[in-house]
């Protein structure tokens, strides 16, 4: 067993794992943190997408030992019911989901995305998108939204989200 | 209906601070989710809904990641179930050795299909085991479940099941199976289901037109992949029901089939359905119910199961493969006279909801096309492959596929405009459909005319 420590979405959080067990075990079964999913296990459908030091990783593909020490943000981090993120709060006014199975991921990937590059043209918001399956819709909504909430006030007026957006 | 008042959140510095919520960007200011207003629509009037921008009710949980899924859920004690699947296409089980496997760290039960009181399942004919007992019929067929205290633990004990089979000739090609000396794969013959649509005197419709046209078509096996791979959780309440968690999109028959294979009347059966992440006809079976709600009685503890990416390729359904033989009669004016139409539906190992897809696809096999003389057959066979079922459609786009294909052919040969050939032949106001349907509300020309305005087809140089 392995003593693991990191600090998610701003909460310090501790737990003992075999060595086999991955980040996103660990997030959803010791710390109740399902909002990030398992749709492939191998790396392929970016459903389990989180940022750890910023960078957007595959959950599933990272042991929880290699976090060690480290910053997580998931989507349990990103707003709450009556408390939306632009991208969430985009997402929503255009219905750019539907089953939202793959929503957690895409919604953290696009944050990877703002933070390094506040105004992505539609290529870039595509190219952040690479590691992110949707099967229910088609993915224009999704990239529609992206790009309007690239267009909020909280963004262009520089409370952006490399500034408050990091844990 | 009228609007809540509400007490709208506004963002400000107090509140980032009073929450702990780091990572988040100030709040954008939101109201209540806008109720959908009620639309009374007159008889024969478009819905007003028709074009209306609204927000989905359950768009807020999904985006901020706090929708339940099934496998999101957890019961204490709850254990976790991985199922040994069938190395082989075709073959006789010789022996099924689970000693060792029982005997692995954290395994708590294992469970066999001479343990299930009802062992078959199905949509159409209930020709599929809930797990196999003597023989396997495609590589998804599920042979032996183990129920451990983690998941891990459970894979690693499917290493340990010593299972003999004597290898039986598999079917590959439908082709193949339906012909009379092909190895049988359940009973007497591998064609069970079909579906024959006759319309005129084809015949001698291809005797009074000017040319004929003739074409296999042939669409490949497609797996719906949806993003949420099937999971279910079972337990017995403390007054004896059985409570099913599942990512079933059909419940109600859900709950019917387990009451089937378990033998238990059905108002001691509850299924709950949470929301579901992507069906298209891939979750409308049930798939390791019976298997859970038994080993959960031999444990007394509450067991799930979540298909890995591999279980839900081999071991869900799949959309139909269709072997399409077209063969349509035009006049050189471009109208058509006559067409015949065989499909043959490779059905896989067992029959799920094949019926209801060969049916579908005879149907709409001709294409809405107004053709006096028809004759379309279909058959679903069985194969030694992944099992097809309900997928999006069943059997309209593959059919689709071909016709549409045709029409593009027969419009090159006559040196005619595709476009024109299809506004020809299509169906209009008061056209009869192939199965005898008078129909009504029929946009066909108008939405080819639309999309053919829209993608720029008529204009100059394209």
């Amino acid at each position: 067993m392995h003593q693991v420590e990191m600090m998610v979405n701003g909460q310090v959080r501790r737990a003992e794992v075999p060595a086999e067990t991955t980040l996103l075990s660990v997030l959803r079964e010791t710390w109740g943190l399902t909002g990030s999913k398992l749709g492939c296990d191998v790396g392929d459908c970016g459903a389990c997408t989180v940022l750890v030091d910023g960078l957007s990783v595959n959950a599933c593909l990272l042991l929880a030992v290699q976090v060690d020490g480290q910053e997580v943000l998931t989507i349990e981090g990103m707003g709450g019911f009556d408390y939306l993120h632009p991208i969430q709060a985009a997402f929503e006014r255009l219905s750019s989901i539907q089953c939202g199975f793959c929503a957690p991921g895409i919604v953290i990937s696009a944050k990877a995305l703002i933070d390094k590059n506040p105004h992505p043209t539609e290529q870039e918001i595509r190219e952040a998108l690479a590691g992110n399956l949707c099967r229910c819709t088609g993915y224009t909504k999704i990239i529609e939204g992206i790009a309007e909430a690239c267009r909020a006030p909280a963004i262009t007026d520089g409370i952006s989200v490399t500034e408050s957006g990091h844990v | 209906m009228s609007e809540k008042p509400t007490k709208e959140k506004t963002a400000d510095l107090g509140d980032l601070l009073a929450e702990p919520r780091v990572g988040q960007l100030p709040a954008v200011t939101r109201g209540p989710i806008p109720v959908v207003q009620a639309l009374t629509v007159g008889a024969n009037q478009q819905t007003p809904a028709v074009g209306q921008r609204v927000t989905r009710l359950d768009i807020r949980t999904h985006v901020t990641g706090s929708t339940r899924y099934i496998d999101d859920l957890a019961f204490p004690g709850m254990l976790h179930v991985k199922i040994l699947r069938s190395t082989q296409a075709h073959a006789r089980i010789l022996s099924i050795d689970t000693t060792a496997a029982r005997a692995m760290p954290g395994v708590v039960a294992t469970l066999t299909g001479d343990e299930i009181p009802e062992n078959s399942f199905g949509s159409s004919y209930q020709d599929q085991p809930v797990l196999a007992v003597d023989r396997v019929r495609h590589q998804g067929d599920g042979l032996v479940a183990i129920a451990a205290e983690t998941e891990q633990q459970a894979s690693d004990a499917l290493a340990a099941v010593k299972v003999t089979y004597e290898p039986l000739p598999a079917l590959f090609d439908p082709l193949e199976a339906i012909r009379p000396d092909a190895p049988k794969i359940h009973r007497d013959n591998n064609v069970y289901a079909s579906k024959v649509i006759i319309r005129g005197d084809v015949e001698k419709g291809f005797a009074e037109s000017d040319q004929i046209f003739e074409r296999r078509y042939r669409t490949q096996m497609i797996e719906h992949v949806p993003m949420e791979p099937f999971a279910a959780i079972a337990l017995w309440e403390p007054d004896g029901q059985l409570h099913v968690y599942s990512s079933n999109g059909r419940i109600t028959l859900g709950r019917a089939d387990l009451a089937r294979t378990l033998q238990m009347p059905m108002n001691r059966i509850r299924v709950t359905a949470t929301f579901i992440g992507g069906n298209f006809g891939g979750k409308n079976e049930i798939r390791t119910e019976p298997i859970l709600a038994l080993l959960a009685k031999k444990t007394r503890q509450p067991v799930k199961a979540t298909f890995n990416r591999e279980d839900e390729f081999i071991a869900s359904t799949t959309r139909h493969p269709i072997i399409m033989d077209y063969k349509t009669g035009v006049a050189d004016d471009g109208h058509l006279i006559a067409r015949s139409v065989r499909l043959v539906l490779d059905g896989g190992a067992y029959a799920s909801w094949s019926e209801t897809t060969v049916g579908k696809a005879a149907i709409l096999a001709a294409g809405p096309y107004r053709i006096p003389n028809v004759h379309v057959e279909g058959h679903a066979v069985y194969t030694n492959k992944t099992v097809t079922g309900a997928m999006r459609g069943f059997g309209a786009p593959q059919v689709a596929f071909a016709y549409e294909s045709q029409m593009d052919e027969i419009a090159n040969t006559l040196g005619m405009d595709p476009l024109a050939i299809r506004l020809l032949n299509g169906f209009s106001e008061g056209s009869i459909s192939h199965t005898g349907q008078v129909l009504q509300a029929v946009a066909l020309e108008e939405t080819l005319l639309t999309a053919a305005k829209r993608s720029g087809w008529m204009e100059e140089g394209t």
